[in-house]
């Protein structure tokens, strides 16, 4: 019989790691300062939480993980610790400037990517509901207009107008755009043509190096940017690989541990660029869902419900793990196969932008995620 | 624009100069369906459109042997003193990798064939049944003619079937890996204390995606017993030698490939349907999630959004089910369905960035892709550098892309950004630039049959200097009309 060496095979690897920009100044515009800066890390594929931080407090915990659970972790209190991948984040931890949010979700159980990753994204209450995202909107609220730097619009930047995005193009044989000629055109156009060809005449004011196209380097780009006087308020970065359905631990070191690893050199790589704004920055995880608790037959975990989310920044000043922690015996997870999520984190989503764009919680929960009853988790994270 | 050229921005990529103009355009439409046009292209900048050298359209099994041929030779270059240098990497590619070939193929078809609405389902059907990892991107190609285009004459569920069983789709959606629970490779593993066991995300996507839509509320039941009626199905073509492959598969086929020792055994229940054991219950379960209610119902409304209307109505969503119904899936009835209901709507359709520059090409009938020659070498004329691969990226739609299995949008809101608006200028900018032989601005708008709208716009850029007319080309190109917007 033969036997078929895995091989690590994420559908959801777009491109490696795109970076989204927002909220960069443009000419002639002026703006209230807000109180920090915010970076959302997206782990596209659905990132699972048990081995990125496993509960190795639960009596359950090795008898249900089997294979993956991680030699050498990085502990972090009697009940948790951390992957060995994520070093950075466990001297961050140390020193007070991350939290982890554990057994937690976006309010969406059906399994599907694309519902989740819109839902994530969108901020709404149900998949496909909403046509804009909630750092768009809790951009727009703080009076923060500006561009994303990217090819395309990504929902979780998209606001009611006045939000926009560049990036740069490598076009042969094509010149400087002709104004005459883009005034034209927005004049030729209905409405929703010529509002986006208004757009075009726009220039940033924000000059672009070559963009790097590795995720760290993207992360220190962001950084250096969002440093800068007329910096970029917001940045978006979105990591793909965590659809870890198979070869989640390969034997061979070839595992998943190469993606945690992303998350922790992304962090990293902020903290560099970013310098002395990393006092007042925010950088949060969000992932469309967690995994099931159990392994599947090729190494690997299916799509669940809970997970966890990793916040960083010099705007935290203790470090918690912070968790209504719901077990992992069959009968504590959720449908009898995923991890139980017991905190809503769009609540933690609400502590960021109330925190980095100075926003009221009640605002928030009612404008950007319609929810008026949304908690507020706030102290948790910034007390 | 006049009737035939509203029709063909629609539903195809627009008349070239040299093609004759039909009398009934609707009639022409349906005639399209049984009209297969060669592999048309070029061999060089500037010389004569004919069909593609048979060497540059390599069976699955040339494939399968050319992609052994490159992993072998890595794995010698590695061995050697100072590694696997760039320059045998280039050389390596160059001789036994196809993709850039296929993707200009596709390039060429779209901008000088014949049967261009026939092209605009063939893109419409592989996006909806995306195909986009690294590791496929050498059978991407291979699927959309062979599994998608070659069964336009035949029906959904056969369509269908060839497209989940095709070597890409099951090594992009991990089942080459995937073996069901019960199976003897899984006993045999856990005998060896290895891993083996079911992986459901091809399982999933079939549902979610290919066919009855979450709109069906399956289960997740439902998702691992379609995974466990896929637990066997597929190879990873790239690894290993063609004899070992085919012994395997139990098969010469390499479309063919079912690991007996790897399925799961016994019936298995699909939202209520039993599918039998064995190879046969593949068959089964497409054939009956092809002719599901849900299935026709989902991809009605995603045929009318793309070909119709962003928000088609009831009416017309209704028109295509009903043909799907009656014919039992008949892709020839679906298809007139379509074009039926896209000539009767009278809303203008907005062309996504990939459609948009074929079209360009076609009415303008410039030389903007480089020839077949040309593909791999730096000395061409400079004017047509530009690697297929890198227009349609920088266009921002590129099926040969590393992207999710959901697809592009037909949506005209995803695609309203600054940037994506910019680069069609540029592009439009660039194609004028790199072929002095363009067809004029004035004798195109002539033969559409431009509306009043746009001869204004294009006038209003009317000057003597060579940029007032590089301009002019530009804003009919960018025009509401040209790009299927509202004018203002």
């Amino acid at each position: 019989m033969p036997n078929y060496k895995l091989t690590r095979r994420d559908f959801l690897k777009a491109s490696g790691a795109s970076l989204f920009l927002a909220g960069i100044p443009l000419q002639g515009f002026t703006q209230d300062k807000p109180p920090g800066k915010i970076s959302v890390i997206i782990l596209e594929g659905g990132m699972d939480g048990l081995s990125a931080v496993p509960a190795f407090g639960d009596p359950n915990f090795e008898k249900m993980r089997g294979i993956l659970v991680p030699e050498n972790y990085l502990k972090l209190n009697s009940f948790f610790g951390l992957h060995p991948s994520l070093k950075n984040l466990s001297s961050l931890m140390a020193s007070n400037n991350a939290s982890i949010v554990h057994a937690t979700s976006f309010p969406y159980k059906k399994r599907s990517h694309f519902e989740g990753q819109n839902l994530i994204q969108g901020g709404g209450l149900t998949p496909f509901s909403e046509k804009t995202g909630w750092l768009g909107r809790s951009l727009e609220l703080a009076k923060i207009p500006g561009r994303a730097l990217s090819l395309e619009m990504p929902l979780i930047l998209r606001g009611y107008g006045e939000n926009d995005n560049f990036f740069p193009a490598k076009i042969d044989q094509s010149s400087k755009i002709n104004i005459n000629l883009v005034e034209k055109l927005t004049a030729a156009h209905g409405k929703l043509g010529s509002d986006v060809f208004e757009k075009v005449k726009q220039k940033s004011l924000l000059t672009l190096e070559n963009m790097p196209r590795d995720p760290q380097s993207l992360a220190e780009y962001a950084g250096k940017a969002m440093a800068k006087k007329d910096g970029p308020t917001a940045s978006v970065i979105r990591l793909s690989g965590f659809d870890s359905h198979a070869s989640q631990d390969d034997g061979n070191g070839n595992d998943h541990g190469i993606d945690l690893a992303k998350i922790d050199g992304v962090i990293a790589s902020y903290k560099r660029g970013l310098g002395g704004a990393w006092d007042n920055s925010i950088i949060l995880t969000i992932t469309e869902f967690g995994r099931t608790v159990a392994v599947n037959g090729t190494r690997g975990t299916d799509h669940g419900y809970g997970s966890a989310g990793i916040i960083a920044g010099g705007a935290i000043s203790k470090s918690r793990v912070i968790s209504d922690w719901p077990g992992l015996a069959k009968n504590d997870q959720f449908e009898q196969r995923d991890l139980m999520a017991t905190i809503d984190y769009r609540s933690v989503c609400a502590a960021c932008i109330e925190k980095s764009l100075g926003l009221d919680h009640d605002l928030i929960a009612n404008k950007v995620f319609f929810e008026p009853k949304l908690p507020r988790v706030f102290d948790y994270l910034f007390s | 624009m006049n009737e035939n050229f509203r029709i063909a921005q629609k539903l195809g990529l627009m008349f070239r100069p040299e093609e004759a103009l039909p009398t009934d355009i609707k009639r022409w439409a349906i005639k399209q369906l049984q009209s297969p046009s060669p592999s048309l292209g070029i061999g060089n900048v500037g010389s004569d459109v004919k069909p593609w050298p048979k060497i540059f359209q390599p069976s699955l099994d040339e494939k399968a042997v050319k992609l052994r041929i490159h992993w072998e030779t890595i794995k010698r270059e590695r061995k050697k003193e100072g590694g696997y240098t760039e320059a045998a990497q280039r050389a390596n590619d160059k001789d036994n990798l196809m993709y850039k070939k296929d993707i200009l193929r596709f390039s060429h078809r779209n901008v000088y064939g014949s049967d261009q609405l026939r092209l605009r389902l063939m893109s419409f059907w592989a996006n909806h049944f995306t195909i986009g990892s690294f590791d496929s991107r050498e059978v991407i190609g291979h699927a959309m003619e062979e599994a998608i285009l070659a069964n336009f004459n035949d029906s959904f569920s056969t369509m269908l079937y060839k497209v989940t069983t095709h070597p890409g789709m099951l090594s992009y959606l991990d089942n080459h890996i995937s073996a069901g629970p019960n199976s003897n490779q899984v006993r045999w593993a856990k005998a060896n204390g290895e891993q083996a066991g079911l992986n459901d995300n091809l399982g999933r996507e079939l549902l979610e995606l290919h066919t009855v839509s979450p709109s069906a509320n399956y289960t997740e039941t439902d998702i691992r017993n379609a995974a466990k009626v896929l637990a066997g199905w597929g190879i990873d073509i790239k690894g290993n030698p063609l004899s070992s492959l085919k012994e395997q598969g139990g098969t010469t086929n390499l479309w063919d490939m079912y690991k007996r020792n790897w399925a799961e055994p016994g019936n298995k229940i699909i939202l209520g349907k039993t599918i039998g054991t064995g190879k046969g219950g593949l068959k089964q379960l497409t054939d009956f999630l092809a002719a599901h209610e849900h299935t026709v119902m989902h991809l009605s409304t995603k045929l009318a959004e793309h070909f119709v209307s962003d928000v088609p109505n009831k009416t017309d969503v209704n028109y295509i089910a009903s043909a799907w119904r009656q014919s039992n899936g008949n892709l020839d009835q679906i298809h007139t369905a379509v074009i039926e209901r896209a000539i009767a709507s009278k809303e203008p359709k907005f062309q996504l960035p990939m459609t948009w520059l074929f079209q360009v090409l076609r009415l303008s009938n410039a030389t903007y892709f480089m020839g077949w020659n040309e593909i791999n070498t730096s000395n061409n004329s400079l004017k047509f550098n530009m690697q297929p691969m890198q227009i349609f990226d920088e266009l921002g739609q590129n099926l040969w892309a590393e992207r999710q299995p959901n697809g592009y949008s037909s949506k005209k809101e995803e695609w309203m950004s600054g940037e994506m608006f910019e680069r069609r200028i540029r592009f439009a900018d660039s194609i004028w630039t790199s072929d002095s032989q363009i067809q004029s601005t004035s004798v195109i708008m002539d033969r559409i049959g431009a509306s009043n709208e746009t001869r204004k716009l294009v006038e209003s850029l009317h000057g003597m200097s060579s940029r007032s007319k590089k301009n002019q080309f530009i804003a009919l190109m960018c025009s509401p009309e040209l790009m299927g917007l509202e004018n203002a």
